[in-house]
């Protein structure tokens, strides 16, 4: 059955090539220590806003740091963010949409309502202010994000859960006895995970795109860490003379948020039974 | 009908009081002294005990919670934010202040993104499997996937800086007092440009792909293959059965593009410097505004709350399978 599900991913061509993408950007963050030879933040003040050369393939910024190093080690911050931002939000999210699918009633109204209310707030302006307010690091961006995204998972797996837990073999599965947790963690939460893988694999595009848009703005991780959002957020100071500090980590940020973006789709496509 | 729009009412009700509240516990859970803060910054000229206290009181921070709280809601009930601490003025008068240009910013945006994106997801839903709709469906893909701020930031380089073609940023050019009606007209709308361009691309793939799955939906039903099998020909067909059915979740995405719009427009209006609500936000964010920083959040969720029950009640207007299915 997995067997044919990935058979079936494999007949579009970009989507593995994303999937193969991600592997590898995956593996360059985890050893990014090993790829690089110097320092992501050593200075080197007379050789700054240097252009690509063998020796600096992406050229320089203005303090001199390398910008290909500093991208190596930006990527782990990227990925970090994308997967533990997604995987709070998945562990939110499936928690509170199983209790209001299972239980329905006075369950699902109070996590219908908080969805609501959730939903109404301006993603950006949400995570931008609890971010600045509690001041930036790492770990207020992944409770950010994952305080603002987990209704996307948690509307799946209640809809999910509405319908599978009257089925025959839930049913089945109380009749002999099985108590409330068991009910949900062993038998419908696995069944439920179809849509919530799709939206998950959606989720580390968006949470990639916004916390390089919040090292943009000067939100992301404390100085002097390098993240791809703020190699942009120096290139734009010196956009007239440095177009090797604009294009490389824009490219990096875009296909990387592609990739996931284009999995996200092809595995809509896999697991939407009326698509081929 | 009736039950429907009055059960549709009260959980927007909640729902505005969920949102205060949240506002409310965020602001109030964030770590530091706002007055301490303001006191640093030399806000306030005198450090003394006394002034602070005053100030204290002033805001209202001496204080329970609860009483804070409903001090604030009542304020909201009658437009009434406070004074902001980095402009001193009322909140309500820095918001309506530049609300218009924010207005005028997304509104452009918005029809573009609609004009364009529709009628390409209609055409390209038409087309499914050949090559136009392959094409057009992994470029929005792919447009969609690309950072705004970027985006910006090449646009400026290639636009303003390289080929001087455009401004790089304001509403306005320096002489614009001294320009003809249609002068001013011209360069307003060539402040515009980029702007427009970086806000509607990303909303434009939004609509396209939402447009076209809406009619890979209805295609998909009875009624449509019923049409074919008569005869029906395959332009009556798309324009009179499938188009017009599915214009109908359209109406549900437009209201959920508003927060999407609000939250491009910090980035949009910060990397323009467009003087707008996004650039308020940023601002106030960074000079911990309080005030201002809970008026806009609250304003926006608000518009955001308004736009979804506006679509939410057109939508079981012209659909009775809506409205039947909630009253039961």
């Amino acid at each position: 059955m997995r067997r044919t599900a990935w058979q079936r991913f494999r007949r579009s061509k970009l989507a593995t090539l994303a999937v193969a993408y991600v592997v590898l950007i995956t593996i360059i963050a985890a050893a990014a220590p090993m790829l690089t030879a110097g320092s992501p933040d050593a200075i080197e003040l007379n050789a700054h806003l240097q252009p690509p050369s063998t020796q600096h393939p992406f050229g320089t910024d203005n303090l001199g740091r390398d910008v290909l190093t500093r991208m190596i080690h930006g990527s782990r911050v990227s990925l970090l963010v994308g997967y533990s931002a997604t995987a709070l939000s998945l562990i939110i999210g499936s928690l509170l949409g199983a209790l209001a699918g299972y239980y329905g009633g006075a369950a699902d109204w109070i996590v219908s309502r908080l969805i609501e209310v959730v939903l109404c707030f301006p993603f950006l302006f949400l995570v931008l202010g609890i971010v600045a307010l509690f001041r930036p690091s790492i770990y207020t961006i992944l409770i950010a994000l994952a305080l603002t995204s987990w209704t996307t998972e948690a509307r799946f797996v209640r809809a999910e859960f509405l319908r599978i837990r009257e089925l025959e073999y839930a049913l089945a599965a109380r009749a002999s006895g099985a108590g409330d947790s068991r009910i949900i963690f062993r038998h419908l939460l696995p069944n439920a995970l179809a849509p919530v893988i799709v939206s998950a694999s959606f989720g580390v595009a968006s949470a990639i795109l916004t916390e390089s848009a919040l090292s943009f703005l000067g939100f992301g991780v404390a100085f002097p860490t390098a993240s791809w959002g703020s190699i942009l957020a120096i290139a734009k100071d010196y956009i007239e003379f440095a177009w090797w500090l604009v294009v490389f980590p824009g490219v990096a940020i875009f296909l990387t948020v592609a990739a996931f973006n284009l999995i996200g789709d092809r595995l809509r496509d896999v697991f939407d039974p009326k698509e081929g | 009908m009736l039950v429907y729009i009055v059960r549709r009412l009260l959980y927007a009700l909640l729902t505005f009081i969920g949102i205060t509240i949240a506002t409310f516990a965020l602001i109030h859970v964030a770590p530091g002294d706002p007055i301490q803060y303001y006191v640093g910054r030399g806000a306030i000229t005198s450090s003394s005990a006394a002034a602070m206290e005053a100030m204290r009181h002033e805001f209202h921070l001496d204080e329970p919670l609860p009483r804070q709280y409903a001090y604030w809601l009542k304020g909201i009930l009658t437009f009434d934010f406070g004074r902001s601490v980095t402009a001193h003025q009322p909140v309500t008068t820095v918001i309506s202040d530049k609300l218009p240009r924010t207005l005028l910013l997304n509104v452009i945006a918005f029809i573009v993104a609609a004009a364009i994106g529709i009628p390409v997801g209609l055409w390209s839903a038409s087309r499914s499997g050949r090559l136009f709709d392959r094409g057009s469906a992994i470029s929005f893909f792919l447009l969609y996937s690309l950072p705004t701020f970027w985006v910006a930031l090449l646009l400026m380089d290639l636009f303003s800086i390289r080929l001087g073609w455009l401004p790089l940023f304001g509403e306005t050019s320096d002489g614009y007092a001294d320009m003809t009606r249609a002068g001013q007209l011209l360069d307003r709308m060539r402040h515009l440009l980029l702007p427009v361009i970086t806000l509607a691309y990303g909303q434009l793939a939004i609509f396209a792909r939402y447009s076209r799955s809406a009619v890979s939906e209805v295609i998909r039903q009875d009624f449509v293959t019923t049409a074919r099998a008569k005869g029906v020909g395959e332009g009556a067909v798309m324009w009179r059965h499938a188009f017009r059915n599915a214009l109908l979740p359209i109406i549900t995405l437009i209201g959920l593009t508003v927060p999407y719009l609000i939250s491009s427009s910090v980035i949009v209006e910060e990397v323009f410097q467009w003087d707008g609500i996004g650039m308020l936000y940023f601002d106030s964010i960074r000079a911990r505004d309080y005030p201002t920083i809970m008026a806009l959040t609250v304003v926006t969720s608000i518009v955001t709350l308004l736009s979804m029950l506006v679509a939410d009640l057109l939508y079981a207007a012209a659909d009775p399978r809506v409205r039947l299915e909630a009253d039961r």
